[in-house]
């Protein structure tokens, strides 16, 4: 374990390890995020929330309390399910857009109360976090999470989770108990995104409430459905590029978000059911999306 | 079975994909050991989206000392090169762009940012990686305390800001204060804590504290609100750009007040956006005035005319000395390394930059005097309305 | 000052229910979160500045000006960045071409225009009224009843017109539409023109009365248009126009009487609490599900 980390960052340029390192924690987020909106069909645009919970949970508790790494982690990752469990309870009452305006508002008033929080330094921030997520923890804990998530999406968990995304009474009336999936699924995304929240914070030195808007919550949705909803590989396909891609576009200095937009745009034309999305690891309901497929019908 | 295909595919795609990625990783090194015909410094500061506003002139004063350095033959015989990466004011890019700069570009010094959040991020890197990072801008705390390659030039908001309150209620007899806070501005949140603790260390009264947002615009409720409390002055700690906009609502609803805050309404857009309603009603602190410029200053101003077209701003200023400091530093040292230059950078002592007179005390702190309260009047952004003392550090 | 700070409300909360319409009007037919409205909102309002310190228009040219760029804007948009995807994919692939146009607009409105927040020139007198215990300013005046005009032709378009009826129809069943000989296509390309040019007459009218406009201000404006829209009950017109409203006036009410610093906390926490009551919005239809 040591002698890998040591190897590696001696081969990889550090610039190049640190994309590789963020690449790794957003494909813990969106595979988060695939579960509960890609797998189970509840629009979550409010993941950024759960990220900023898991990072300010995790170093507070490292910071204030000298806990151990490993307990900073699972505090983040569990007070992250904690309010997954609660913003997962309107989603019994609501679909589609109106379920995204409930998240969006929570991760915003999440924001807000980090904004007010004075042992959150703020809008100043928290710096000093100590620096504990390495390359090997990371790719340790990515392989474990897409081990997990695999696991869970070929099991009949997984595939009753598919089930409600693709016809909610149809699957209640398979005995599916469709109120018990969606909250869990809530649960799980946002374990897996206060997860990757704390390892961000313990990355990048310094976290703060504007790190975590609404642009962000948006770049991770972009994740998964630009890989393509459900998709496993998708997800983690998607954040990859979505993460190096910036930082490859740095060549074209102020035209950089401009050449991002229209890429956005064209992948989407050309690859409409995102790059993964057409290929479709699961294969439980038969019809194909012929036409304007709703998860949640509204 | 087509199941099956379809996940061996995906999965062989994705290897294929870091396959790919792994590859740029290495070729990276190579170009290193052309470095050495040349001194880097790498910018610091944002370009667009937020922020633009200090690092552009920022960047402008950097090129502008660069080539000055280099048309007189460089520095130890080799030549200056500055790379300037835009960090949009973000967090994430800061922390790409310092690694790059320390990693892939291998620069000697960064200079920037103008912000303390931002700075204390790329100082950390600059830190573990034993590189020199000199800020041009961060007036906040808990910044030179990263570490012993960290330095910065600009007025501090703990020395100048007990000063400005004194003014305020000891020469203006302004007793009754409002504090407006920006609240998702860093900035803003540090340096209310600053006033209020002057306020009330120098007997003034707190009549009300409200706060708004950056990148808002209706301020409508706020200034309702402050009508009812009548204060004599208003404090606002956030920047310029809100600044304008409170006090053009605060006219809208015939409210006449002053408006007192710090370098961070210190941006010419105060004036273009504020108009009629910020003229001499707006009254800031910093560390550089370009009404009663020393000689360095003098000659300063009359070059960035020259080549710019227009007047240089307190960024330009002190992006401009934070490259002349480093290269004193390192002519002083007789090396461009970072571990040996830095211990001859602690010792600058009374340096007569274009941005004021610098002294580094010894935890690293720049102590700049004296303290210019500017204002807009007329035309002219910013002009000078009173010189007073920097009260002493506390020791 | 209860009555001040309710005019506050409403003048906030007006603007927001121009830009809420355009959401409501393209969900209503194509189920789609147009995330680039934002983005043609801050267009207009540049339109308008080009037009008042360029051409030395006044309010009304520069409105209607505005009006007209963004009514091609929006159909162009629609045409590059939706049409293509439309029926081959799900429901919320739309929305990642959306964020690429509202980066791509607004990172070229930057390099266009430059980053710095600009002012409107004096194209309005602030003058301002004492109406009782109410300062009432002339821009507020315009903005009320420019908006409240707006929404009433809005209304009566969708009401009384062919292409009204049209887009009606498509709203209740896009297929069936086609099938009746409707040209559907169009049908979207109006819808996308009309909300677009609502959106740029909320533009020029919040860059005057506010004078700030800025490359980035869409995001943040279509944000609490979006959230607007959804309260009133998406896809309902009278609901965005309430919804707005209601927003504009829980925001001012919240820095008001409770905390500034808490001020979209407690404006999404009464969203939240709103849509939990009500879940299809204030004025939404419940739609019952088919299997």
């Amino acid at each position: 374990m040591r002698f890998l980390e040591q190897w590696i960052t001696q081969i990889i340029d550090p610039y190049y390890l640190r994309i590789i390192i963020l690449v790794g924690i957003n494909i813990i987020m969106a595979l988060g995020l695939n579960i509960t909106t890609g797998v189970t069909g509840q629009l979550s645009m409010g993941h950024a929330g759960f990220m900023s919970l898991g990072a300010y949970t995790s170093a507070i508790v490292s910071l204030k309390m000298g806990a151990p790494f490993w307990m900073a982690l699972l505090a983040g990752s569990t007070i992250a399910a904690v309010f997954g469990f609660i913003i997962g309870l309107p989603a019994l009452r609501l679909e589609g857009d109106y379920l995204a305006i409930v998240t969006i508002g929570f991760a915003e008033i999440v924001r807000v109360f980090f904004l007010n929080f004075e042992p959150g330094g703020k809008a100043v921030g928290l710096s000093g976090i100590p620096q504990e997520t390495s390359f090997t923890l990371v790719l340790l804990i990515t392989l474990v999470v897409i081990f997990f998530t695999q696991r869970l999406l070929s099991s009949r968990l997984g595939k009753a989770m598919y089930a409600v995304r693709e016809n909610e009474i149809a699957a209640e009336a398979c005995g599916i108990n469709t109120t018990h999936l969606k909250v869990l699924s809530f649960v799980l995304g946002a374990f897996l995104g206060g997860l990757g929240g704390a390892l961000y914070a313990h990355y990048m030195y310094y976290i703060s409430p504007q790190d975590f808007d609404f642009m962000r919550s948006i770049e991770i949705l972009n994740m998964v459905v630009l890989g393509g909803l459900g998709s496993i590989p998708g997800s983690i396909l998607g954040a990859a590029i979505l993460t190096i891609l910036p930082e490859m576009l740095r060549v074209v200095a102020e035209y950089r978000m401009l050449f991002y937009g229209a890429l956005l745009v064209l992948l989407m034309i050309f690859r409409p059911n995102g790059l993964f999305g057409d290929m479709r690891v699961y294969d439980l309901i038969k019809t194909r999306r012929a036409k304007g497929e709703k998860p949640c019908q509204s | 079975m087509k199941k099956r295909n379809a996940r061996n595919w995906a999965a062989m795609l994705c290897l294929a994909m870091l396959v790919a990625l792994l590859p740029g990783c290495g070729k990276s090194q190579s170009p290193a050991p052309a470095a050495d015909t040349t001194i880097k410094l790498g910018f610091l500061g944002a370009k667009t989206v937020n922020n633009a506003n200090y690092g552009i002139p920022g960047e402008k004063g950097m090129k502008m000392a660069i080539e000055e350095i280099n048309a007189k033959g460089g520095v130890l015989g080799k030549k200056l090169e500055g790379i300037y990466e835009d960090n949009k004011g973000d967090s994430r890019e800061i922390a790409n762009i310092a690694t790059k700069y320390a990693t892939v570009d291998k620069v000697s010094a960064m200079i920037g940012d103008p912000s303390t959040g931002l700075t204390k991020i790329a100082a950390d890197i600059a830190q573990k990686n034993q590189i020199v990072i000199f800020s041009a801008g961060a007036t906040g705390t808990g910044v030179v305390e990263i570490g012993d390659y960290v330095f910065r030039n600009t007025l501090l908001d703990k020395f100048a800001a007990p000063s400005v309150v004194d003014w305020m209620i000891n020469t203006k007899g302004w007793k009754n204060i409002a504090i407006i806070t920006s609240t998702n501005n860093g900035y803003s949140t540090a340096l209310t804590p600053v006033f209020k603790t002057a306020i009330q260390a120098k007997g003034g009264n707190i009549v009300a504290e409200e706060s708004i947002n950056d990148k808002e615009t209706d301020f409508t409720a706020q200034i309702t609100k402050l009508k009812q409390a009548k204060p004599q002055v208003l404090v606002f700690t956030g920047y310029y750009t809100e600044a304008a906009l409170l006090m053009l609502e605060a006219q809208k609803q015939g409210l006449d007040i002053i408006m007192v805050g710090g370098d961070g309404l210190y941006g010419e857009d105060l004036k273009k956006l504020g108009g009629k309603a910020v003229e001499e009603k707006v009254i800031f602190y910093a560390g550089f005035s370009a009404d009663q410029p020393s000689p360095e200053t003098d000659a300063f101003i009359k070059a960035y005319r020259a080549k710019y077209n227009e007047d240089p701003d307190m960024f330009s200023a002190q992006y401009y000395d934070a490259v002349m400091i480093i290269a004193k530093a390192m002519e002083a040292a007789k090396s461009s390394d970072p571990k040996v230059f830095k211990a001859e950078l602690a010792k600058l002592k009374d340096y007569p930059g274009v941005s004021g007179k610098t002294t580094f005390l010894p935890d690293r702190e720049p102590l700049k005097s004296p303290v210019f309260l500017l204002t807009v009047k007329g035309d002219k952004f910013p002009a000078l309305l009173e010189k007073i003392p920097t009260s002493a550090p506390q020791q | 000052m209860i009555w001040q700070q309710l005019l506050n409300g409403l003048t906030l909360g007006s603007t927001y229910a121009l830009i809420a319409l355009g959401y409501t009007m393209v969900y209503g037919i194509v189920q789609l979160i147009n995330f680039a409205h934002g983005e043609i909102y801050m267009v207009g309002a540049f339109v308008g500045l080009f037009l008042v310190t360029v051409w030395d228009a006044n309010l009304a040219v520069a409105m209607l000006g505005a009006m007209a760029v963004c009514m091609l804007l929006g159909v162009l948009v629609e045409r590059i960045a939706y049409r293509p995807l439309r029926g081959k994919s799900s429901r919320l692939s739309p929305l990642i071409s959306a964020l690429g146009a509202s980066i791509f607009l607004s990172t070229l409105m930057a390099l266009i225009a430059g980053v710095n927040t600009r002012r409107y020139p004096a194209v309005q007198d602030v003058g301002s009224y004492a109406l009782g215990p109410v300062q009432l300013s002339s821009m507020q005046v315009i903005i009320l009843l420019v908006s409240a005009a707006l929404m009433i032709g809005l209304q009566f378009l969708v009401a009384h017109t062919r292409i009204g009826k049209a887009m009606r129809a498509c709203s209740q069943d896009l297929d069936a539409s086609a099938l009746m000989g409707i040209n559907v296509n169009r049908v979207i390309s109006y819808t996308f023109a009309i909300g677009s040019a609502l959106a740029a007459a909320g533009g020029v009218m919040v860059g005057v009365y506010y004078n700030a406009v800025w490359p980035y201000m869409g995001t943040l404006a279509g944000l609490k248009a979006f959230a607007a829209a959804v309260l009133g009950g998406i896809g309902s017109i009278p609901g965005a126009m309430l919804g707005g409203l209601t927003l504009g006036i829980l925001e001012i009410m919240g820095v008001a009487y409770i905390s500034s610093s808490f001020k979209d906390a407690i404006a999404f926490g009464i969203l939240i609490i709103v849509l939990i009551i009500r879940p299809q919005g204030i004025l939404g239809e419940k739609i019952n599900k088919k299997v």
